[in-house]
């Protein structure tokens, strides 16, 4: 039997912050401003400020032209086009009105944001900022006290009843293990990724599968499935590309699902792509003269990325002379259900950024940033991580001092640590790689319909039974296990939730029901882990409360 | 991307021991020597390309090189060619 020295650490604060990327470093920044003798910890699986996603892609940043529009009138503008009704619209407007106040207190935080404004869609701007923005970010942090705490993941949480007290995990160099207790959480792990195509975020689900088991209630899963077009030979996303797409009979296919200007990126297209492909009109080629006069060149100011681009689309020169396009799958689940304040269903523990965008049901029909609107990522972490952080810090003040069983304690560390001791079994990348082939096809995942779905569960399955059987040869690989067993729960949630959503809405694309169903479906799913079984629940969304209501709607 | 065939070429002479390229990588392909202040490519199986770790290295110690035929895009194209 293997054996290993494992180490333990008891850590105590007031709140723990969960991941350290912009949405967790803001709502470190932002408890500690409201509440400055909180004690404040950010627990990061990798490193503090160079981890997250904000910087990855150059640093793309998307707000809002408050001089010339109104939040009113981005909430009708993204109720009708992007989110298809879905949305809670007094979330969205909310995060429009604060935009002058993110961008203030970004500045204030050392967050370089060049003036120069370039339009790139309906009442927004596009700036390429710096792309030491999370570094800042995490020097502003240490300044006012937060304490950091890299390269330990916290696998589960600990709650008694409904109120969160803690948390378990490990260091993912030497194995040690942490036992944290915290009046309040605030999980900020990103959304979930698969590790495919590059969208270079490390969020495979494991924050989501940790919140799933203590009991945090799930929101909009099947919105689970970002996918874009990239060039056949490079994974290279092709910004803009949507606009320009050809077939191999010359002709102009982007007609066929967008008749006038809208937001980049779609599902549409994608679909788009799987019809020609299946009726033998392929492959799918860009036309770049088009595209670049259309668009690219026009946005193209990104001071501060330049190494990062050079490095990126320099490598990949001259390699995709053809332009053909193919769908690569991402996933970008974030589903964490949270109100207004950011907070889950259990108390205490709040969420914010990419976990939570679909749970926090402010975007509606589409999967988390970029989801439709490129670059919106960051402002909205930064407003989810300004709401959440400060929420956390009034509710310290009156939430008794954390209390945890050790009993579970050591379950959970048992069930953590199985795959290290394990001396034969299934090795995570396989697994990664049955779930990749299962949800990569644009059929499965994109353009669906119920005979696709189930057949994707029963191969699941297959793979489900190998999540028992994972082994680690370090503790890195132990982290890799753990993250490929959140892909396969990621993976069941999609596609059972897909299953059940019968219409297509917004991003959402079933090929058996294809129309929008307002009558049956203006609903939320919501997932409970209910002993350990998946529990489905329909919530009508309250749109009579709202400002923008579907046509006809009555 | 897993099981890919990227290469990290890297030159110790000119490295100080930064760290840099360690705390960049977001995914922990890249491990740390604490004895002799080096980095150890140690996982490079699952790199991603994504460039931070050469982008950040001041003295220009490191190369990535994607061998992109190595990425594998799990849809079957050639059956609707």
């Amino acid at each position: 039997m293997k054996q290993f020295d494992i180490k333990e650490i008891n850590e105590q604060a007031d709140i723990i912050v969960v991941g350290g990327g912009i949405a967790g470093l803001t709502a470190a920044v932002a408890a500690k401003e409201k509440n400055p003798d909180a004690d404040v910890l950010i627990v990061e699986k990798q490193t503090t400020g160079f981890g997250g996603k904000a910087n990855k892609g150059g640093g793309v940043l998307q707000y809002f032209d408050l001089e010339h529009m109104t939040p009113e009138d981005f909430v009708q503008y993204h109720a009708h086009s992007v989110g298809c009704y879905l949305g809670d619209q007094n979330v969205m407007k909310k995060y429009v009105a604060m935009n002058n106040e993110m961008l203030d207190r970004m500045d204030g935080w050392g967050v370089e944001i060049p003036k120069k404004r370039i339009p790139t869609g309906p009442m927004t701007y596009m700036v390429g900022i710096d792309l030491n923005v999370t570094v800042n970010m995490r020097k502003t942090a240490t300044k006012l006290g937060v304490r950091i705490i890299d390269k330990v993941t916290i696998c589960d949480f600990l709650t008694n009843g409904d109120t969160i007290q803690g948390a378990v995990g490990y260091s993912i160099v030497d194995g040690t293990f942490y036992t944290f207790k915290a009046k309040a959480f605030v999980l900020a792990t990103g959304s979930q990724d698969y590790k495919f195509a590059p969208m270079w975020s490390n969020g495979r689900g494991d924050g989501i599968a940790a919140a799933y088991r203590a009991g945090a209630q799930l929101r909009n899963v099947e919105f689970g499935n970002f996918s874009q077009l990239y060039k056949k030979n490079t994974f290279q996303e092709d910004v803009f590309c949507d606009n320009s797409m050809y077939n191999a009979l010359g002709q102009n296919v982007t007609k066929n699902f967008r008749r006038f200007p809208e937001a980049d990126v779609s599902a549409t297209a994608l679909r788009e792509w799987y019809e020609q492909m299946s009726q033998g009109k392929g492959p799918i080629t860009v036309h770049v003269k088009m595209r670049d006069e259309e668009g690219l060149t026009k946005i193209w100011d990104r001071p501060y990325g330049m190494p990062f681009w050079k490095a990126d689309i320099g490598k990949a020169a001259g390699k995709d002379p053809e332009f053909e396009m193919v769908p690569g799958f991402v996933g970008e689940m974030s589903p964490i259900r949270v109100n207004e304040n950011m907070e889950t269903s259990l108390k205490g523990f709040y969420a914010a950024g990419d976990v939570s965008y679909a749970g926090s049901a402010a975007p509606g029909a589409v999967p988390a940033p970029p989801g439709r609107n490129r670059g919106s990522g960051i402002l909205n972490a930064v407003f989810a991580g300004i709401v959440s952080g400060e929420n956390a810090a009034e509710y310290i003040k009156g939430a008794a001092d954390p209390t945890i069983d050790d009993a579970k304690v050591k379950e959970l560390k048992d069930a953590a640590y199985a795959p290290i001791y394990r001396e034969e079994g299934v090795l995570p990348e396989e697994v990664i790689g049955n779930v990749q082939d299962i949800l990569c096809p644009v059929e499965n995942s994109i353009y669906m319909s119920e005979s696709r779905l189930n057949i994707a569960l029963k191969k699941l399955a297959k793979a489900k039974e190998k999540v028992a059987k994972l082994k680690a040869d370090d503790f890195h690989q132990m982290l890799y296990a753990h993250e490929a067993e959140s892909m396969v729960l990621c993976a069941e949630l999609f596609l059972r939730a897909a299953l059940l959503r019968k219409e297509s809405r917004g991003w959402f694309l079933r090929e058996d029901y294809p129309m929008m169903d307002n009558e049956n479906w203006l609903d939320w799913i919501i997932v409970t882990n209910k002993n350990g079984e998946m529990n489905f629940d329909k919530e009508r969304v309250p749109i009579e409360t709202y400002d923008v209501q579907p046509p006809k709607f009555n | 991307m897993i099981n890919t065939k990227h290469v990290i070429n890297f030159n110790p002479e000119n490295c100080v021991g930064c760290k840099m390229c360690y705390k960049a990588c977001f995914i922990d392909v890249i491990s740390w020597d604490e004895e002799n202040k080096k980095p150890v490519f140690k996982y490079v199986s699952e790199c991603e390309h994504c460039n931070y770790c050469e982008v950040s290295c001041k003295r220009g110690c490191i190369e990535v090189i994607p061998d992109f035929a190595s990425q594998k895009f799990r849809q079957s194209f050639d059956i609707y060619r």
